[in-house]
C-alpha cells in the first residue's frame, strides 16, 4: 500500500480548512468517497475531487502535496497516523492535535500546533506567528507533545503555553513563550525582546548569551543541574543541532517573571 | 515458622550434604524498585544503604528491603552510577509509605542523589507516588518537569535540586524464600553462608534482608508469652538439643538461614539454587551436614520452593 497522496491542482481563491483530510476521517473509504468530501472555504465548499489529484490507497500515512498557504487547519484534530505537508503548510496547521505526527516539509503559517496534546509535528522551514498558543481569547497554549521548527518562527511562540516542547532551531520573534503556564520552549538562534514576558512556571533554553531578558527576571546564577541535564539529553532524538545542544551548560539561569509568580526559569548557554 | 517436615533419610546429596526433602513456603508480597543515583557510587551506596536499613523484616520493621545490586553509569536514567534496591511490604498502603519515609529520610537527605522507578512499565500493578509525595518538601518551590514521557519533581534542598521521579511501579513479589544451613559448628555455618550469599547476590529480582543476608534468630509462630506473634525456633537451637523436641540431625552445632524476597518465583528459586550450591561446596569437610528450609505445613503461604524441585 502506498500513502495516500491529495496534489494540488490549483491554489483555491480564499482559505479552506483542510482538516478533513486526516487519517481517522478517510480510513476505510473509497478514492470515490473520498474525493466527494467537502471542504469547507470561507463563504463556499469545495469536494476534494475538484481541488485535488488523489493516488494511493494508505489512509495512515496521507501526503498534501503542492500546498499553499490557503490551505488551513491541514491535520487539525489529528488523532494518529503520519500526514506530510509538502509546500507551505497554512495557519492553524496540527491545531488541536491529540495524536500521529505531522511533517511541513516547507514553510507553515502561523498557529501551528495551536492547542495540541499530543503527538508531533516537524516543520523544515520557518513557521510564522503563535506556534504552539492558543487560539485567540483561549487559556491555554499547547498542552503536550512536540513541535519542531528547524527555521525560525514568528512572535509570540509559546503564547499560554501548558506543557510540552516546543523546540525551535532559528531564530524566534518578540514575546516568545510570553504568559507562559508551564512547559519547555528551546531557541538555537536568537531571540526577540521580551522572552518569558509574565510567564508563571516553564523552562526557557536559549543558546544565544546575548538573549535579553525583561526587567522582571532575577538573576539566579550559574547552575549544571541534573533536570536540565536530564531534559537536554532527552532532545537528542529530535535532530543534531539538539543533540549538540545537550552538550551545552553551566546555564545562566534566571528566574521570572517576577511580575507574576516568578517561578519559571530561563537558562542561558555560555553566558 | 518450622522446618524439616520432610525426609533426610534418602535425601538428595550434594558433596555428601543431605538436602532434606522439603520446601520453604512464600508469601505474596507488595514491592517496588527505587534506582538511587549519585555523582560518585560512595555516595548513591550511603543512601542505599540508609534506605534499607532496619528493614530486615516486616514483623517489627514495617517493610523488608535490600540493595538488589549496583548499577553501571550506562544503566541509569541519568548517567550516573547508581544502586537499585528492593522494597517489599505486605500492602500497597504500607509500601507507599515506607517508600515515601525511605526515600524523604535517607535519599533526599543524601548529598548528589537522585532517585528514579526501576520498575518496567510493562510490569507495574500499581503505581506509587514518590516525587509526587516528596513534593511538598519543596515548600510551593518544587517543579514539575515532563523528561521523556515521565513527570519527575525538582526540589530545591541545599547543595542544588534532589530529582525524583513522580511515580514508583508497584509489582505482586514473593517473601519469605528461605533456606537453613545445617553445619557442624558455628565457624562452618557462618563460612557457608557467606559463599551462599555471594553467589545469591549475583541474582537480580531478589534481596537478602537480613545483617549480611543471613539470619541466624529462625523463628517459630507464637510464644508462651501472650503478647509475643514470634519466638525463637527452639526445634533448631543447639542449645536447646535435649530440652525440647529438637530437628537437628546429629552432629549438627550450628544453624543460619538465609531468607530472599524476590519480584518472582523463578529469581527466588533462581537464587536459592544459587545459595545452596555455594553452601555445599567443600561438602562434610567444610563442616556443612545438611540443608532444609522452612515452612508452615503449606497452609499459609501460597509460593511452595521444594528444595528438590529447585536444585534440578
Amino acid at each position: 500500500m502506498s500513502a495516500l497522496r491529495f496534489t494540488l491542482r490549483h491554489s483555491p481563491p480564499s482559505a479552506i480548512d483542510v482538516s478533513g483530510l486526516r487519517p481517522s476521517a478517510l480510513a476505510g473509504r473509497t478514492r470515490k468517497e473520498i474525493a466527494a468530501i467537502a471542504l469547507q472555504g470561507w463563504n463556499e465548499a469545495w469536494q476534494v475531487g475538484d481541488l485535488f489529484a488523489i493516488r494511493g490507497d494508505d489512509a495512515s500515512r496521507i501526503v498534501i502535496d503542492g500546498a499553499d498557504d490557503r490551505l488551513i487547519r491541514a491535520g487539525a484534530g489529528l488523532e494518529g497516523g503520519e500526514l506530510t505537508i509538502v509546500g507551505v503548510a497554512g495557519d492553524y496547521t496540527g491545531e488541536a492535535m491529540r495524536g500521529g505526527s505531522i511533517t511541513v516539509r516547507g514553510d507553515a503559517g502561523d498557529y501551528v500546533g495551536a492547542g495540541m496534546r499530543a503527538g508531533r509535528i516537524e516543520v523544515t522551514g520557518d513557521a510564522g506567528a503563535f506556534a504552539g498558543s492558543g487560539r485567540a481569547g483561549e487559556l491555554r497554549g499547547m498542552s503536550g507533545g512536540a513541535i519542531v521548527v528547524r527555521g525560525r518562527v514568528g512572535d509570540r511562540a509559546g503564547d499560554r503555553m501548558r506543557r510540552g516542547l516546543l523546540l525551535v532551531e532559528g531564530a524566534a520573534g518578540d514575546y516568545c513563550a510570553a504568559r507562559m503556564l508551564a512547559g519547555t520552549l528551546v531557541v538555537l538562534g536568537r531571540v526577540g525582546i521580551m522572552p518569558g514576558y509574565l510567564m508563571r512556571r516553564g523552562t526557557l533554553l536559549f543558546d544565544e548569551p546575548r538573549t535579553q531578558l525583561p526587567p522582571t527576571f532575577n538573576r539566579n546564577g550559574r547552575h549544571d543541574l541534573l533536570a536540565i541535564r536530564l531534559l537536554l539529553e532527552s532532545l537528542s532524538g529530535h535532530g543534531r543541532a539538539f543533540r549538540q545542544f545537550a552538550r551545552a551548560g553551566p546555564f545562566g539561569r534566571w528566574l521570572g517573571d517576577l511580575g507574576c509568580d516568578g517561578k519559571g526559569e530561563v537558562l542561558i548557554a555560555r553566558e | 515458622m518450622t522446618a524439616g517436615n520432610g525426609d533426610v533419610a534418602g535425601a538428595l546429596a550434594i558433596d555428601g550434604v543431605a538436602i532434606e526433602d522439603t520446601f520453604a513456603e512464600a508469601f505474596g508480597m507488595r514491592a517496588t524498585r527505587l534506582v538511587i543515583t549519585a555523582d560518585d557510587r560512595t555516595w548513591a551506596r550511603h543512601a542505599a544503604v540508609s534506605a534499607t536499613g532496619f528493614a530486615t523484616s516486616v514483623i517489627a520493621c514495617g517493610c523488608e528491603a535490600g540493595i538488589e545490586r549496583d548499577l553501571a553509569p550506562g544503566e541509569t536514567p541519568d548517567g550516573r552510577p547508581g544502586v537499585a534496591i528492593l522494597i517489599f511490604a505486605m500492602s500497597s498502603k504500607d509500601l507507599q509509605k515506607h517508600l515515601e519515609r525511605r526515600t524523604g529520610q535517607c535519599v533526599l537527605t543524601c548529598p548528589g542523589t537522585a532517585a528514579f522507578n526501576g520498575v518496567p512499565p510493562a510490569i507495574a500493578h500499581e503505581w506509587l507516588n514518590l516525587g509526587g509525595a516528596l513534593r511538598y518538601f519543596g515548600d510551593g518551590w518544587q517543579i514539575s518537569k515532563l523528561i521523556g514521557g515521565r513527570r519527575h519533581w525538582r526540589i530545591p534542598v541545599m547543595d542544588g535540586e534532589f530529582v525524583c521521579e513522580e511515580k514508583a511501579g508497584l509489582v505482586k513479589g514473593i517473601g519469605g524464600g528461605n533456606f537453613l544451613i545445617l553445619a557442624a559448628d558455628a565457624a562452618a555455618a557462618l563460612a557457608a553462608a557467606a559463599r551462599a550469599v555471594g553467589a545469591m547476590r549475583k541474582v537480580r529480582n531478589v534481596i537478602l534482608p537480613f545483617p549480611g543476608g543471613v539470619v541466624r534468630s529462625g523463628s517459630k509462630v507464637g510464644s508462651k508469652y501472650p503478647a509475643l506473634v514470634a519466638s525463637t525456633n527452639d526445634a533448631y537451637c543447639p542449645t536447646l538439643v535435649g530440652a525440647v523436641r529438637s530437628a537437628l540431625p546429629a552432629g549438627v552445632g550450628a544453624v543460619l538461614e538465609i531468607v530472599i524476597d524476590g519480584l518472582d518465583a523463578p529469581s527466588i528459586a533462581s537464587a536459592m539454587r544459587a545459595g545452596i550450591m555455594a553452601a555445599c561446596r567443600g561438602g562434610l569437610r567444610a563442616g556443612v551436614i545438611g540443608i532444609t528450609a522452612g515452612n508452615y505445613g503449606g497452609k499459609l503461604g501460597p509460593h511452595h520452593f521444594h528444595l528438590r524441585q529447585v536444585l534440578e
